[in-house]
């Protein structure tokens, strides 16, 4: 019984980042608090997308991030594929980060972070503007981008205590 | 250099084509997997369109109770703020109930007057359209769209550009419909665009004095009048009302006041798009569009 419970526990404590991506996907959490203060919005998905891929594939897996993207598309009201292409691109850049490097640091995070979150962009806008009709304002996006790997270090600061804690919970 | 770029190669080759333990598909095959679900869904065909309301029905149903928890402490908060303020509010109604008692009169007189006219006239102003009541069920922040979800769909018979109000006040209007959930976009998106009549009390009964602009939204809280004569000159507070010259809104339908703000004219939208929690929809009968 106890075996089950610490299993259960395991389990459950290694799906806790790919359960936030899905809860921040489906739900209407504003990640944006464009009401308080004008120009403040940050995508915590691609943050986590990011880290994880960067840290331990497995945690996330991209099968989940397609679907978490697909979700997205449809609770924003975008066409569908617009997000996991952009979820997908930044994968795409931690999984090649992962294999050139061997030792990383925060510095290194979030200067490829940078990097991960522009070509993201890029694609993200050249799929929107020249195959849809819906008008985007570049600078929310832009805010939303500067905000987004502004605040990478917090959450890799936060992500780094949780990666921790499942290595003790392994551990034990 | 040659090592160096074959090292480059390898690497990216392994980003797409990897997959870990528990990964089953490579992020190439994901990335083309999406780039065909993105063009299957904005060239629509009748399979893609009947599955995509069969997932935006799913998905928003689950949405709309994996946010219930949140959305519950939102409204415990906004009551305990509402609460704090209700012995100042209730000074300043107060005090706007008596203005508004003395304009009542006013307005049933213009009321008479246009019932009369209309009489005259031997039109129907209100059209052949009914109206039904919808709950938001999402409302996501979204720094691209500025829309809501709502629990109404195609099976109640809304189609898509479809008046949405707060009340009696203009919010928005339908984008997409599915069976059983509708996407209304806000006034205030960057995509929305409504011709609209800038009417002073006096011209309100003698429409063709009133000047006519587009509201076009600009994803902030306030959208702005575009497309203004020449001559006009702005002036602030004057009620904004639907014109009805798409031919899909009834004429006369309040949205807000005007507000000069530097070199633009903002308008003061009556309801505000980020508190709505239940909506009305007006169904438009399509009997009435045939000639």
């Amino acid at each position: 019984m106890n075996i089950v419970f610490k299993n259960f526990r395991r389990i459950l404590i290694n799906s806790g980042p790919l359960l936030l991506l899905y809860y921040l996907s489906i739900s209407d959490i504003e990640v944006s608090f464009e009401n308080t203060f004008q120009i403040l919005s940050f995508n915590i998905q691609l943050i986590i997308i990011y880290y994880w891929m960067l840290k331990d594939a497995d945690i996330l897996g991209s099968g989940h991030i397609f679907v978490a993207g697909l979700i997205n598309d449809v609770v924003m009201g975008l066409p569908l594929g617009v997000s996991p292409i952009s979820y997908l691109v930044v994968a795409f850049f931690a999984s090649y980060v992962k294999n050139v490097t061997v030792n990383t640091s925060l510095f290194t995070d979030w200067f490829t972070f940078f990097l991960a979150v522009f070509f993201s962009n890029i694609v993200f806008l050249i799929f929107l503007i020249n195959f849809t009709e819906i008008q985007v304002k570049y600078i929310d996006i832009f805010y939303n981008s500067f905000f987004t790997i502004l605040f990478y270090p917090f959450f890799w600061l936060i992500f780094n205590i949780y990666k921790t804690m499942m290595l003790i919970k392994q551990d034990g | 250099m040659s090592a160096g770029r074959d090292d480059f190669t390898i690497a990216i080759r392994s980003a797409l084509l990897q997959k870990g333990n528990r990964q089953k598909f490579s992020l190439l095959f994901l990335l083309c997997l999406s780039i065909v679900i993105f063009f299957l869904d904005t060239n629509p065909n009748k399979f893609s369109t009947g599955f995509r309301s069969i997932i935006n029905d799913g998905v928003y149903r689950v949405s709309s109770l994996a946010s219930s928890p949140h959305n519950f402490f939102h409204f415990i908060s906004k009551k305990i703020t509402l609460h704090v303020t209700t012995y100042e509010e209730n000074k300043i109604l107060k005090s706007e109930l008596e203005k508004l008692k003395t304009k009542n009169l006013d307005i049933q007189f213009l009321k008479t007057q246009n019932k009369d006219l209309l009489r005259i006239l031997n039109t129907n102003i209100e059209g052949n359209s009914k109206q039904i009541i919808g709950r938001v069920l999402l409302d996501k922040n979204s720094p691209y769209l500025k829309s809501i979800i709502i629990n109404q769909g195609s099976k109640e018979g809304i189609v898509k550009g479809s008046p949405v109000l707060d009340g009696k006040y203009l919010v928005g209007r339908v984008v997409e419909t599915n069976y059983l959930s509708s996407r209304v976009l806000l006034l205030n998106d960057l995509n929305s665009r409504i011709p609209v009549t800038i009417g002073e009390p006096n011209e309100v009964s003698d429409l063709s004095g009133a000047v006519q602009a587009i509201l076009t939204g600009k994803g902030k809280d306030f959208p702005v009048l575009e497309y203004l004569p020449d001559t006009y000159i702005p002036k602030n507070k004057l009620p904004i009302f639907t014109s009805g010259k798409d031919g899909i809104f009834n004429q006369g339908i309040p949205i807000g006041l005007t507000e000069f703000n530097g070199d633009k004219i903002i308008v003061r939208l009556f309801s505000k798009p980020n508190q709505l929690s239940f909506v009305n929809l007006k169904i438009i009968n399509k009997e009435k569009n045939k000639f």
